[in-house]
C-alpha cells in the first residue's frame, strides 16, 4: 500500500473529475431520455423513426466503439475545419472530456428514452383528462401533472442508468481523459504496482456506485412518501 | 473537406470480418462460464445459510458495482504483480491476454446473470411450489421440476439483454491487446486516421449481431410461451 502514498492527490483530482464528468452527462441523459421519449411518443412518423434510429443504434453498437467514433469523428472533422482556415495546423481535438460526457449521455440517454417512454405511459390517463378539465395547458399539464407522475415510476430503472453512467465514465479514460483509471496507469509506469493501483481504481468506482445506489433508495421513498400507510 | 472513402469501407469489411471469430469465441465461451457461474451463485444465494448468501452478495455487489474496463486491468495488468498468482497453476492462462478477458467477462456477467435468475425464481407463483410440496415432491424436485423451467420462462427477457451487453463488452478486450472486430478496427483508424468509414462499418456489423440475438431469443420465448398463448 506504501506504492500510493505518493498519488492520493492525483487519485483525488481523478475522482473530482469523474463526478464532474457524471453530472455534466447525467443532465445530458435526461434531456436525451425526455427528447427520444416525447419523439416516441408524438403523434409524427418522422419524429418515432428518429427516435427509434436512436434507440436501436446506441443500444445496440459497444460504448467503446461509440466513444471512439466520437472523439477521433470530430477530431478529423475538426481538423478538416480548421485546415480550410490555417493549412498549417495538423490536429484539432475536440476535449475528451465533451466527446466522453455527450457519447456516455447519448449511450444512456437512448436507455432513458425507453424508460420515461414506458413511465410516462404509466402516469393514469384520468389525471391527465382531470387537468384537462380543469382548463390547464397541455405546459402546465406536462410540467406539473405529467412529470412529477412519472419520475415516481422512473426512478428504479433510472438508478441502474446511474450506476451504466458512472461506470462508462471509466471508458473515458482510453481518449486519455484524466480520471482515476487514466491516473492508475501513470502510476504504474512509475511504481510498477499495477494491482494495487487498479485495485484502487475499483474501490473509488464502488463507492461512487454505493452512494448512488443509497441516494436513489432516499429518492424512491421520498417520491413514495404519499403513499406510505399513515401511521 | 474529404467525402466518404466507399473504397476503403469495401477494402477494410473482410479485415474487420477476420475478427469476428474472435468476438464470438468471447462472447460465447464467457456467457457459458458466466451463466454457469450465474447457477452456482444462485444456488447458493438462495440456499438459505447466511454464510453461503452472504459472499455471494458480496460478489455480485463488488462485480456489478464497478466497471468492466477495471476489472479487465485488474486481471490482465493488475494480477502479474502478485508473485503467487505467477507460480500458480493458472498462470499460462492469465498470462495471454486471451484469457484474462474470457474470466473477466465470465465474473462479470455471472455477477448480473445470477441477480437476473434470482429475480425468476422469485417470480414462481408460491400455490405452484406448495401443491409440488403437497404431492410429496422433495426440495430438489420441485426446483428442477417446478420452479426451473418457469423461472427460465421468467428471465429469458432480462438474460436476452444481458447477451447483448455481453456482446457489447467483448469489444473491450480491444484495451489489451486483442484484435477481436473492435481491436481490428482501432488498427485501421490508427494506420488510415479515416474513423467514420471503419467505425461506422463495424458499428452496422455489431448492430447485426445484436438484431440477431434479439430475434434468436425472441423466437426462444414465443416458443417457450405456446401453452400460455394457446389458452388466450
Amino acid at each position: 500500500m506504501g506504492a500510493i502514498s505518493g498519488w492520493w492527490d492525483d487519485f483525488f483530482w481523478g475522482s473530482l473529475v469523474v463526478v464532474e464528468i457524471f453530472f455534466v452527462a447525467l443532465i445530458l441523459t435526461v434531456l436525451f431520455g425526455l427528447i427520444g421519449a416525447g419523439a416516441k411518443l408524438s403523434k409524427s412518423r418522422v419524429a418515432n423513426a428518429i427516435a427509434s434510429g436512436y434507440t436501436i443504434v446506441f443500444r445496440g453498437t459497444p460504448e467503446i466503439l461509440v466513444l471512439l467514433l466520437f472523439y477521433f469523428g470530430s477530431a478529423v472533422a475538426l481538423t478538416a475545419i480548421a485546415q480550410v482556415f490555417d493549412p498549417e495546423v495538423k490536429f484539432v481535438d475536440f476535449p475528451p472530456f465533451w466527446a466522453g460526457s455527450l457519447a456516455i449521455a447519448l449511450i444512456i440517454g437512448s436507455y432513458a428514452t425507453e424508460t420515461f417512454r414506458g413511465a410516462f405511459l404509466g402516469v393514469e390517463p384520468g389525471q391527465i383528462e382531470a387537468a384537462r378539465a380543469l382548463g390547464i395547458s397541455n405546459l402546465q399539464t406536462f410540467i406539473y401533472v405529467r412529470v412529477p407522475a412519472m419520475w415516481r415510476l422512473a426512478l428504479p430503472p433510472f438508478g441502474n442508468h446511474m450506476l451504466s453512467l458512472i461506470k462508462d465514465t471509466a471508458l473515458i479514460a482510453i481518449i486519455g481523459l484524466e480520471e482515476t483509471l487514466f491516473v492508475a496507469e501513470q502510476a504504474t509506469a512509475t511504481t510498477g504496482k499495477p494491482f494495487t493501483m487498479f485495485i484502487l481504481v475499483g474501490a473509488i468506482y464502488l463507492g461512487f456506485s454505493t452512494i448512488i445506489t443509497l441516494s436513489v433508495m432516499a429518492l424512491e421513498k421520498y417520491a413514495n412518501r404519499h403513499l406510505a400507510v399513515g401511521r | 473537406m474529404r467525402f466518404i472513402d466507399v473504397a476503403l469501407i469495401i477494402d477494410s469489411i473482410p479485415r474487420i470480418l477476420m475478427g469476428i471469430g474472435l468476438t464470438f469465441q468471447l462472447l460465447f465461451l464467457s456467457l457459458t462460464l458466466g451463466t454457469a457461474l450465474a447457477i452456482i451463485l444462485l444456488l447458493l444465494r438462495i440456499s438459505g445459510r447466511w454464510y453461503l448468501a452472504a459472499p455471494t452478495m458480496v460478489y455480485i455487489y463488488i462485480f456489478r458495482g464497478t466497471p468492466i474496463l477495471v476489472q479487465i486491468f485488474i486481471i490482465y495488468y493488475g494480477l502479474p504483480q502478485l508473485e503467487f498468482i505467477r507460480e500458480s497453476i493458472f498462470w499460462p492462462i492469465l498470462r495471454e491476454p486471451f484469457g484474462c478477458a474470457i474470466i473477466a467477462l465470465s465474473l462479470n456477467t455471472g455477477a448480473y446473470v445470477s441477480e437476473i435468475f434470482r429475480g425468476g425464481v422469485l417470480g414462481v407463483d408460491r400455490g405452484l411450489k406448495e401443491a409440488g410440496a403437497a404431492l410429496g415432491l422433495s426440495v430438489t424436485q420441485r426446483f428442477i421440476y417446478i420452479t426451473s423451467p418457469i423461472a427460465i420462462r421468467l428471465c429469458l427477457p432480462a438474460y436476452s439483454n444481458d447477451v447483448v451487453s455481453l456482446m457489447k463488452s467483448t469489444a473491450l478486450a480491444s484495451t489489451i491487446t486483442l484484435l477481436d472486430m473492435m481491436g481490428i478496427a482501432r488498427t485501421i483508424v490508427a494506420e488510415t486516421y479515416a474513423p467514420y468509414e471503419i467505425f461506422l462499418s463495424v458499428m452496422v456489423i455489431y448492430l447485426i449481431i445484436t438484431w440477431v440475438i434479439q430475434r434468436t431469443f425472441g423466437w426462444i420465448e414465443k416458443r417457450m410461451s405456446q401453452h400460455i398463448r394457446s389458452e388466450a
